[in-house]
This record gives C-alpha cells, sequence and structure tokens, in this order.
C-alpha cells in the first residue's frame, strides 16, 4: 500500500471574531500562552482526507462551505485549529488570481518572485524561465507592470509558474474559469499529462465539468463538513441534484404572463403513472404532462409544449395540431390535456418543460407557463437524452471502405 | 522554526530585499538617491537650526564641526528608527502573500529591516567619505568595529520589528503608535547632544536606551578613535541578540494566525 502524499485527521479551523478591541487583546493574550477560549466562528470542522500519489481528487462545495479554508490548510497557509496535516511532497499551490504577484512589478520581475516563493533557486528560475514564458504566451506585455494585466493574463503567468515548479501535489482553486478557451485547454491538457505522468492533484471548481474530466474521485464539503466522498460522477451528480432541489423548492410553478379574454393555461402540473403530481422523474420511467387550459370562445386550444435544459438548451418540442390531438372539454371554457411519455429518454439532470395554449387555428402564441423537473437515474452517458442504439459486430467489407 | 529551516528560502529573502530597495523608489526620477537626500536634508537642518541660530558649542566637539557630530549618530538613528518602522508594517503590507501563498513570515520583516540598513549604511558610508575629503579627521581603522555595531544593532531592530509586526497584525494601533514614539525616543537620544550634557538626575534613565548606546559607541570609534572593547560591548551583544531571539519567539508563536487577523 502506497503512503498518502496528504493525511488530513480530524481538521477543524475555528476564525477568531474580533469585531471588538477587547476580543483582540483576549486573542493575543490566548494565541500566546495557549490557553482560554478565543471567541470564533467555525469554517471547518472534523474533516478527514486522504489523497495518495497519482490521485486527482475534485473539491465540490456552495460558496463558503470550507473549501478554499481546505485549500490553504493543506497548501499550508493556514494552520487548522484542531487536527493533523501531514504532507509529503513538494505541493504548488494556485490557491488564488495571481498568487505572489505584486500589481506594481513586470511579470517578468513576479516570475522571479513567484518562483522564489514555491523555493526555486534563481539559477533554477533562469533556467526555467523561457518555458515559463512560452506557455503564459501572453508576448510583450510580459515586460508591463502586472497591473495592467487583465485577470486572464495574471492567471496564465500564475499556472505557467505553478507547472514550471513541477511539484509533486497541485493544487488549484478555480483558477481555471478565468483563463479563455484555448488556455483552459493548454491547461487541462498540461494537467491531464501530469496526470498520468503519476502527478497528484487536487482541483477546485464549480465547473463539474472540469472535476468530471480531470478527477478520479470528488469530495463535497457542504457547511465545512465532509458531506460525500467518492467517485467524482457520483460526487458530482449528487451536488447537482442537490442545487436543482434547492432551486425547485425556491420556484417549481411559474406563470409568465396571465391576462384574461385570451387562451391561457390555467393548471400545469407533472404527475407519475399512478396519476400523483411529482417533480422528479426516473429516466427510462413514466411521466405525465397534465394541464388545463382556458379557452375564451369554449374552442378547443391547440397546446404546445418544450423541454428545455436548464442551462436553455432546447431539447424537444412539439404541439398538439401535429397529431391532431383536441383536448377534452372539462367544463364550460376548461380544456384538459394530458402528454404520457412512456419511455423517458432524458439524462439525469434538471429540466424545464414549457406549455403554451394557442388559438385553435395555431397561429397566435398567449400564454407559456413552465414547470421544472429533476430526472434521477444511473448513468454515464453524455448529452441530454439516450437515442436508441444497439453495438454491432463488423462485417468484413469494411476493410473495403475508403480511408477518411 | 529553527534559523537553519531558513536556508533553503534565502533566494526568497534576497527577492523581498531587492524588491524593497527598488519598491521604495520606483517610479521615482532620482531613484536611490531620495535615500540619501532624506537624511541629508535633515542634517542641513539640524546643522542650520544648532549652529547658524543656536551657534551650540559644547566640550565634547573637541574640535570636530557640530555637522561631523551629528552626522555619524544621525545614520545609525535613521537606521533603527526606519528599520523599525517598515518592519512594523510589513506583515501587514505582504497580507495579498500571506493569505496565498506558504512561507516563513518573518522574511517579510527581515526584508524590511535588512533593506533600510542596506541603503542607509552605504549612505552613511558615501558621507564619511565626503566628510573626510572636505578635511574633517575619522578615524576609519574602527570601521570594522562600526560595521560589527550595526550588526548588532541590526539584530536589535530585527527583534524589536518582529514584535511590532506581529502585534500590529492583531492590533492595528501599533501603527499609529509608533509616529510618537520614535519622536520622543529621538530626542530621547544622544543624537544632537552629547549624552554627558544630560543632567545627573536623568542620566540613569538614557543610559538604559539601547539606542544611546549603539550611537555613542559608534560617535566615539569614528570621532575619538576609542576602539578598546569594554564589558559593556559584551553585554549589549548578549542583550541584542537576546532580544532578537525573543522577537523571534513572540513573532513565530503568532505567525501561523496572521492569515486570520489579516
Amino acid at each position: 500500500m502506497r503512503t498518502p502524499l496528504i493525511s488530513l485527521s480530524n481538521i477543524s479551523k475555528n476564525y477568531p471574531s474580533v469585531a471588538t478591541g477587547g476580543n483582540r487583546l483576549r486573542t493575543i493574550a490566548a494565541l500566546l500562552f495557549k490557553r482560554g477560549e478565543v471567541p470564533h466562528f467555525c469554517a471547518l470542522q472534523g474533516v478527514n482526507l486522504e489523497l495518495k500519489a497519482g490521485e486527482s481528487l475534485g473539491l465540490i462545495g456552495e460558496n463558503g462551505a470550507g473549501k478554499s479554508t481546505l485549500l490553504k490548510i493543506i497548501a499550508g497557509v493556514v494552520k487548522p485549529s484542531t487536527g493533523q496535516v501531514v504532507v509529503n511532497g513538494r505541493i504548488g499551490a494556485l490557491l488564488e488570481l495571481g498568487s505572489g504577484f505584486h500589481p506594481e512589478y513586470s511579470g517578468l520581475e513576479n516570475i522571479h518572485l513567484a518562483a522564489a516563493l514555491m523555493g526555486m533557486s534563481n539559477a533554477e528560475i533562469d533556467s526555467k524561465l523561457d518555458s515559463i514564458i512560452e506557455f503564459a504566451d501572453i508576448g510583450s506585455h510580459i515586460a508591463e507592470p502586472i497591473k495592467h494585466y487583465s485577470s486572464g493574463m495574471v492567471v496564465r503567468l500564475g499556472f505557467a509558474v505553478a507547472t514550471a515548479l513541477q511539484p509533486d501535489i497541485l493544487i488549484t482553486d478555480e483558477v481555471l474559469a478565468v483563463g479563455d478557451e484555448s488556455f483552459q485547454k493548454k491547461c487541462i491538457r498540461w494537467i491531464e499529462g501530469y496526470l498520468s505522468q503519476g502527478g497528484t492533484l487536487l482541483l477546485c471548481s464549480h465547473s463539474m465539468f472540469h472535476i468530471q474530466t480531470l478527477c478520479q474521485k470528488a469530495v463535497w464539503i457542504h457547511d465545512g463538513q465532509l458531506h460525500m466522498y467518492g467517485d467524482s460522477f457520483d460526487v458530482t451528480r449528487e451536488y447537482l441534484t442537490y442545487h436543482e432541489e434547492k432551486n425547485s423548492k425556491a420556484a417549481h410553478f411559474e406563470r409568465v404572463v396571465q391576462p384574461s379574454g385570451i387562451y391561457t393555461i390555467r393548471k400545469f402540473w407533472l404527475e407519475n403513472d399512478m396519476g400523483f403530481v411529482t417533480t422528479v422523474a426516473e429516466m427510462g420511467g413514466v411521466l405525465r404532462i397534465c394541464g388545463v387550459a382556458h379557452s375564451p370562445d369554449d374552442r378547443p386550444p391547440v397546446i404546445l409544449f418544450g423541454v428545455v435544459r436548464v442551462d436553455g438548451t432546447p431539447v424537444y418540442g412539439t404541439h398538439s395540431n401535429e397529431t391532431a390531438y383536441l383536448p377534452n372539454k372539462i367544463a364550460p371554457l376548461q380544456y384538459g390535456f394530458c402528454i404520457r411519455f412512456s419511455k423517458l429518454q432524458l439524462l439525469p439532470g434538471k429540466y424545464t418543460i414549457r406549455a403554451h395554449a394557442m388559438d385553435p387555428e395555431g397561429l397566435r402564441l398567449f400564454d407559456t407557463v413552465t414547470i421544472s423537473v429533476r430526472i434521477i437515474g444511473q448513468t454515464r452517458d453524455y448529452g441530454l437524452c439516450r437515442l436508441e442504439h444497439e453495438w454491432m459486430p463488423a462485417r468484413e467489407d469494411f476493410i473495403a471502405m475508403e480511408d477518411n | 522554526m529553527q534559523i537553519r529551516n531558513l536556508w533553503p528560502y534565502r533566494w526568497l529573502l534576497l527577492n523581498f530585499l531587492s524588491r524593497e530597495i527598488k519598491s521604495r523608489y520606483v517610479g521615482s526620477v532620482s531613484g536611490i538617491f531620495w535615500a540619501l537626500l532624506h537624511p541629508l536634508a535633515l542634517l542641513a537642518v539640524y546643522a542650520v537650526v544648532f549652529t547658524a541660530i543656536f551657534k551650540v558649542k559644547f566640550p565634547e566637539l573637541e574640535g570636530h564641526s557640530f555637522i561631523l557630530f551629528v552626522a555619524v549618530a544621525l545614520w545609525p538613528w535613521l537606521c533603527f528608527q526606519e528599520g523599525t518602522q517598515r518592519g512594523a508594517l510589513a506583515v501587514q503590507n505582504g497580507g495579498g502573500l500571506i493569505k496565498k501563498v506558504a512561507f516563513p513570515h518573518e522574511l517579510l520583516v527581515y526584508g524590511a529591516v535588512f533593506s533600510t540598513y542596506a541603503v542607509h549604511v552605504v549612505g552613511f558610508l558615501l558621507v564619511l567619505a565626503v566628510l573626510a575629503l572636505t578635511g574633517n579627521a575619522l578615524h576609519f581603522s574602527s570601521l570594522p568595529l562600526v560595521l560589527l555595531l550595526f550588526c548588532m544593532q541590526l539584530l536589535f531592530t530585527s527583534g524589536l520589528a518582529l514584535i511590532l509586526a506581529a502585534l500590529q497584525v492583531l492590533l492595528k494601533d501599533v501603527e499609529h503608535f509608533l509616529t510618537p514614539l520614535f519622536m520622543i525616543w529621538f530626542y530621547a537620544t544622544p543624537v544632537l547632544y552629547p549624552a554627558s550634557l544630560v543632567p545627573q538626575q536623568i542620566q540613569q534613565i538614557i543610559a538604559l536606551n539601547p539606542l544611546s548606546f549603539f550611537i555613542t559607541r559608534i560617535r566615539g570609534l569614528l570621532m575619538t578613535g576609542n576602539n578598546q572593547i569594554a564589558w559593556q560591548d559584551m553585554v549589549m551583544l548578549v542583550g541584542s541578540l537576546l532580544i532578537f531571539l525573543i522577537g523571534r519567539w513572540f513573532f513565530n508563536r503568532l505567525s501561523p494566525y496572521f492569515e486570520d487577523f489579516i
């Protein structure tokens, strides 16, 4: 069994609350003589974690959950209040934008400073200077003061210095997000190469895509505690689900327009095959979209619905005219409708279903109502929905096909 | 942290030093000459006030000019005052680094104190050279001892700056308290006057002031060439070392918590 590169046992971090002068004096006395209680608030509580060589671990959690504090403790910037941190190896930490850069100095001078902070000697820095400048790829700006840099350029420089160190453990805290597309790709390529050479990565990100592509395992920190640890796919899925639930509590029925005298959808809900109202459906299961539309002239309206992923990507949409479906009249001026998905092929995640009422001619759109649905299930498929497919054996004449 | 554990960080200290020296004069046209101009201006003011207006004369001058008398004390004093003040704010000013990178925080203080000494010792040597060339009799043979005294004073300054820097992080009051403190300390130190002119009753108090030792000793070495090593020198050496070690203990005791307060 390999010895862990990083091992945290029962880590807690309390930050002193020093709102008043009296508190400050008491805190100093307590710190100097190591006794007495310091007024504090708790940022991390009882975290146990191990990271072995060659592993890559993603760190996720809400803002203020304690992710950055945990990274700072591992990087040695913050001393934990209780517990033990053991780190065996050289750490390269990119904790925030432009760690260790001084705004007045040129990029070149800052490379020297940042590299010295990481423990490199002048000779070592000079030998790596060219590769750092090349990786950062910010052209002649390297001779200008950092204060004139864009945040993306600062990150480029910071990442370039961190990579030059060839650390045993690379810690990055949400720094990739600032770089542009091509630099992100460059960084990800570098990290992938680094991982394949046995490097160890600790990545904190709000991009589940980065966590899933770069990390084998993930940790979800919630309210200063380790909430979940496991395979990065499982943890990120649970985490996203948690967020969807949180949002759906806030607003799961939202009426955008509601004038009277025109065709409107008065009621709108989702239900399962038993007829129970729900906001959650299982992938491959049954889901029914139901509603009641109001018709001012008592003619059956045309119903239109669409499924949209949470980020706004359309998945599917159609209207009742297509199949000559007529909503049934259930009361004067009231028409009910129901759409049944017998094998729901949406991939797990959060979706919005929109429905619109149109006049019977299908010409004018009057109304939009939306409802959120969360699809659950276990799958490693990518995309929005599953396409029916099967894997077939190859025929012999495949060889005769032209090369691409 | 053991002092030898700081060895891998020597490049960082070097970097802090050059950064401190450069940062003072970055963007100013005359650059490093400001380091010399400021004490020269002070010296000129004292010279005008005390020789042209007050027309001071005291036997301790022994035929030397008043300018020389003040000059040999002014630079050591400025080293101490500026070094302590810059050192005391070094950690707070380096807060950006402390929040993001793990490194021995004391290096920030050393960077500030050492750079001040480097700048002023060079200025001091230049001024001594000019004074010697303009016909003042100086005992250059005791220069190595003078530099040794500067080293002792550097230890003392670093120790004091470490304590103040740590306190400044936790209590922002230190910064405001330093300006009046150093004003009083300056007049309580025999820079503008010889210690022997002080009335008998408060001479004991003046003698307790470590700076009065350093400055009187440096002045004596350069003006009278008295390079006998006495027991007081040993006491001061041990004392400076002690202050430095106490300062380090105090600082490193609190430094893990700096990040919480900055």
